[in-house]
């Protein structure tokens, strides 16, 4: 579902306030990407922890 | 008819009047071939078992069932992956499948009323054992009790669709909730590429409770083709719990040839049993309606260059914060799905804190009802307190908010 995304928690003064899903580069340099709240609601985000649970790490925020 | 006979009680005088009959000119009024009570002038119509006789809500059950509105986009090649893709709440799945073209199509039932339909074009075959492909809807729980699932009352449901496919034979179509528990019915496909009319009906189940709230409790399929990991078993033609080898057997593969098509449109869920004779009408929606209850699950909010989002304001000379108030209220607090790049948003007005930058951040306190977003990789010249326009600045640009399944 990820396959080579670049999943990443952005941080907002020092806090994790949500997780990046950055898709690999289009021919023409753009690039999909998701903002995905830590809401146990949200599909993408149940999706990123059945990834985790998969034995994937979200990496840190820059 | 040899005769027609009116017999009243053992007392009495029975009446039949026709009211100010035209002299000139016969009238004829035909009785159902059959035994029963016909309607009183103030009758509530409980002896009804026709049309429109037990639509408990006033909206259709299904979602964009006439393949009207698609906002992400009218058609996508080159598929290998489960996603939406065109037509709004209807998610393709592809596993294992071969290659898909899915379009928002305008092939249709000939003057049946629909203007739109979905199509799914093989242009890669598969006969992989775990092969699924197919087309789905979810619903939440809060928006199904009437269904009474899990109860004495259960009530019975009807699935009725019009199909266009190449492969012509068995399909199937099914329904799973989330107690993972599970009913398949099977339809033929009779002539290949014609349009053709399904009526599919589903036992009650008296297990399995949908939970009352906005998580996903209920799902349809209609299968286009599967491996024998779903084929090998018996079809689950009454509710049982979910064995992925009774989902579709006897399923033709609709993915073994890139001649394959197949074509829906017209889906209806009604709650009782019905036949094709007794089966009520497609609940046409106007287009503004059947959008406004698709952007509860998606809303797509700019695509282009140069499109206005909103209002947004520097925090600093680096941070701008944005503000969208979303209508209708979404599900649950959605994701940001945006296609962007280098400089593809810009904030821009007379106010002279001009910038532009490539990434929208939700910020924690982020609702399905507001949205605040937030960039801080672009240009550092903005002065803190500042508000200007906010707006794509590239063709590619593209941003919405999904809240689906």
């Amino acid at each position: 579902m990820f396959k080579n995304c670049t999943i990443k928690y952005a941080q907002l003064d020092g806090i994790n306030v949500c997780i990046r899903v950055i898709y690999p580069d289009n021919p023409d340099g753009s690039h999909r990407e998701l903002s995905v709240p830590l809401d146990e609601e949200n599909t993408d985000y149940q999706n990123i922890q059945e990834w985790v649970a998969e034995g994937n790490t979200i990496q840190e925020a820059d | 008819m040899a005769k027609v006979k009116i017999q009243g009680h053992a007392s009495g005088t029975g009446i039949l009047t026709v009211t100010a009959p035209n002299t000139s000119s016969d009238r004829t009024i035909t009785l159902p071939d059959a035994t029963g009570t016909l309607l009183n002038s103030d009758g509530d119509g409980s002896s009804l078992t026709g049309a429109n006789a037990n639509r408990p809500n006033a909206n259709p059950i299904v979602y964009n069932g006439d393949m009207l509105i698609a906002q992400r986009s009218t058609s996508e090649a080159g598929k290998t992956g489960s996603d939406y893709y065109t037509s709004d709440r209807w998610h393709i799945r592809i596993s294992s499948g071969g290659t898909w073209t899915i379009t928002q199509s305008t092939d249709v039932p000939t003057a049946e009323g629909f203007t739109s339909s979905l199509k799914l074009d093989n242009t890669a075959t598969s006969t992989d054992a775990a092969m699924r492909v197919g087309i789905r809807q979810y619903w939440e729980g809060q928006d199904l009790q009437y269904l009474k699932k899990g109860t004495a009352n259960a009530e019975t449901i009807t699935v009725a669709f019009w199909v266009k496919a190449t492969k012509t034979g068995t399909h199937i179509c099914e329904l799973s909730d989330s107690n993972s528990r599970h009913c398949a019915i099977s339809y033929t496909v009779s002539s290949t590429n014609t349009w053709e009319h399904k009526v599919v009906n589903f036992p009650a189940d008296t297990s399995g409770v949908i939970d009352n709230d906005n998580s996903n409790e209920l799902m349809i399929m209609f299968f286009v083709a599967a491996g024998t990991d779903y084929t090998s078993g018996s079809l689950a033609t009454t509710w049982a719990t979910s064995s992925d080898a009774n989902r579709a057997v006897g399923q033709v593969n609709g993915a073994d040839s890139t001649s394959n098509d197949f074509l829906i449109t017209g889906i209806q869920l009604e709650v009782g049993t019905y036949t094709s004779a007794t089966l009520p009408p497609f609940q046409h929606e106007s287009y503004g309606a059947s959008l406004t209850r698709c952007q509860r699950y998606y809303q797509h909010i700019v695509e282009g260059n140069q499109k206005m989002v909103g209002i947004a304001t520097w925090a600093n000379t680096t941070q701008v914060n944005m503000l969208l108030e979303l209508s209708p209220t979404m599900r649950t607090k959605p994701s940001v799905d945006y296609t962007t790049g280098t400089d593809y948003w810009t904030i821009s007005g007379s106010s002279g804190s001009d910038g532009s930058y490539d990434n929208v951040i939700q910020n924690s306190w982020s609702t399905g009802r507001n949205q605040h977003l937030w960039s801080n990789t672009g240009t550092a010249n903005g002065t803190a307190g500042y508000a200007n326009y906010w707006f794509s600045d590239n063709a590619s640009a593209k941003l919405a908010l999904s809240a689906e399944f």
